[in-house]
């Protein structure tokens, strides 16, 4: 069905098998959030059923598509091949069983989740060993290079601190440090692993989807400092307790993350391209949001309203930054496989479709629109406990994820 | 017309589909040399190192001259020096990315 790899091109098979089954894995855990939704509406987060949607959003939907995403992007932005396509197929289905397996297990017994859950690491480790090699050879590391290997050590680090969390849970030990790992495990999950990944390919994808040039890049050394030491003292102030370091810790993670809004501003104002495409519009307007939460998690913080709010909090950052980053990305991403596998060949030879042409762009705002204002509708529901209004946008924001998905897959019949 | 504008024009219908403009336009065409037998090699860049359309794109190039009649042979180089610029579009290309 699909063409041998073309040179140093990844065979395009492999980010597909991913890039497929987080669309399922989204729409499923859409259906399941329907079902169970109104649990958290009423303020329960820690609970079998939202673990198991949490995860399988997290896990199946947004980290399969970043490891899709990154065995396209890794050759494109680090000049270097995938050191093994066949090892990477294996680890696929691997992840695939493992994940599945485990959402699955958390919903119906969480006490026996220890199993998969270990077989899900084994296809994380499979994937860290790949990208380790793979950028083993590449011939002069960069700042890129910094972003996505510490994102790589975050997500090992998160997946290792989750196993202990079950560990403590079917053990019945170490309760005392069950909510410092538990907080750990989520800003190593979120903050550490998504968005260093996301700054990391934006400083490629930005520039090449707005045909930048000029643009400085001393920046990027800022905004990385600034963001690995806040990570560095936010974990340090849930072990130790301090307040103020809590406070510090965030600081420097608001700094970090406005220094990258304001880098990604100045290589935008650099572009030849003048009207930009919309999915890579929307990609941008979740910097804006991204920025505008750590602002607000920072103000909660200072008047001490943080832990009353850090659900939703951490709903619009997964949503509203890490989401729709992805989903911006993807609308560019997936067009692109898929014209690679049905027109390259044909370049030169006849008259092909560009990339554009390869999805509708008209449905692609009103989609992503929507997306914003149905999470805006959970948000406030989960702040006022309004299960009507949850369930409501809960609805919404579902049938939009699955006429994403839809569209998504519309770009495969072009 | 000339061999050398002949390739030029028949370069023209080869476009960079995520850009949407040709690549004679987008000023990637550096260098087209025609032998006495009538082997053409073109040295060729693209707009970022690492572009994911490389492969698709030099093919194209490629197959395009290959097309053409008195052409016998054909080598596309993609070359990296000088590094690509906006400077290096034609009037045409700028006007197409201001659209």
């Amino acid at each position: 069905m699909f063409p041998q790899n073309l040179g140093s091109e990844t065979n395009i098979k492999l980010p597909f098998s991913f890039i497929l089954f987080s669309l399922a894995a989204l729409v499923f855990s859409q259906f399941m959030l329907l079902i169970d939704g109104q649990l958290i509406a009423n303020g329960s987060f820690r609970i079998p059923p939202i673990w198991s949607v949490a995860h399988l959003l997290i896990l199946g939907w947004a980290l399969m598509v970043a490891m899709g995403a990154m065995y396209q992007l890794v050759p494109v932005a680090f000049l270097t091949k995938i050191w093994n396509e066949k090892f990477g197929f294996i680890q696929f289905f691997v992840t695939a069983a493992g994940i599945t397996s485990f959402s699955s297990m958390l919903y119906l017994s969480p006490h026996y989740a220890m199993i998969p859950g270990i077989l899900t690491l084994v296809g994380i480790l499979m994937f860290l060993f790949q990208m380790m090699m793979t950028l083993k050879t590449q011939k002069s590391p960069n700042i890129l290079t910094a972003f996505v290997g510490s994102a790589l050590i975050c997500l090992l680090l998160t997946i290792g601190l989750g196993l202990t969390l079950l560990y403590m849970m079917n053990a019945g030990t170490g309760s005392e440090y069950y909510t410092s790992i538990f907080k750990s495990h989520l800003l190593l999950g979120l903050a550490g692993w998504f968005t260093l990944l996301i700054f990391g390919f934006s400083y490629k994808m930005v520039p090449m989807f707005s045909l930048s040039h000029g643009y400085p890049m001393t920046q990027a050394r800022y905004v990385y400092g600034m963001y690995i030491t806040g990570l560095l003292i936010t974990l340090i102030s849930f072990f130790n307790g301090q307040y103020f370091l809590f406070i510090t810790g965030f600081l420097l993670l608001f700094i970090g993350f406005s220094t990258f809004s304001w880098h990604i501003s100045i290589i935008i104002k650099k572009r030849m391209k003048k009207k930009l495409d919309k999915p890579f519009l929307f990609a941008l307007v979740a910097i804006g949001f991204g920025n505008l939460i750590h602002l607000t998690a920072l103000i909660l913080l200072l008047i001490r309203q943080f832990e009353n709010l850090a659900g939703p909090i951490i709903y619009t950052y997964i949503l509203l930054w890490i989401v729709l980053s992805i989903v911006g990305y993807l609308y560019k991403i997936v067009p692109f496989l898929w014209w690679t596998h049905k027109y390259s060949k044909d370049i030169g030879k006849t008259k092909v479709p560009t990339l554009k042409e390869m999805m509708n762009e008209k449905i692609i705002s009103p989609i992503l629109f929507l997306f914003i204002v149905n999470v805006f509708i959970v948000f406030f529901a989960i702040i006022f406990k309004q299960t009507i209004f949850f369930t409501i946008g809960q609805f919404l924001l579902s049938i939009t994820f699955i006429i994403f998905a839809i569209s998504i897959v519309n770009v495969l019949r072009k | 017309m000339c061999l050398e504008d002949k390739i030029l024009e028949a370069l023209k219908s080869v476009y960079d589909p995520e850009l949407s403009i040709n690549v004679v336009d987008l000023g990637l065409i550096y260098q087209i040399n025609i032998s006495d037998e009538k082997d053409v090699t073109i040295n060729m860049t693209l707009t970022t190192p690492g572009c994911p359309l490389h492969n698709s794109i030099t093919s194209g190039v490629r197959h395009c001259v290959e097309a053409i009649e008195e052409v016998k042979n054909v080598k596309v180089n993609l070359v990296w020096q000088p590094a690509w610029s906006p400077d290096k579009m034609t009037d045409e290309g700028r006007r197409a990315l201001s659209r």
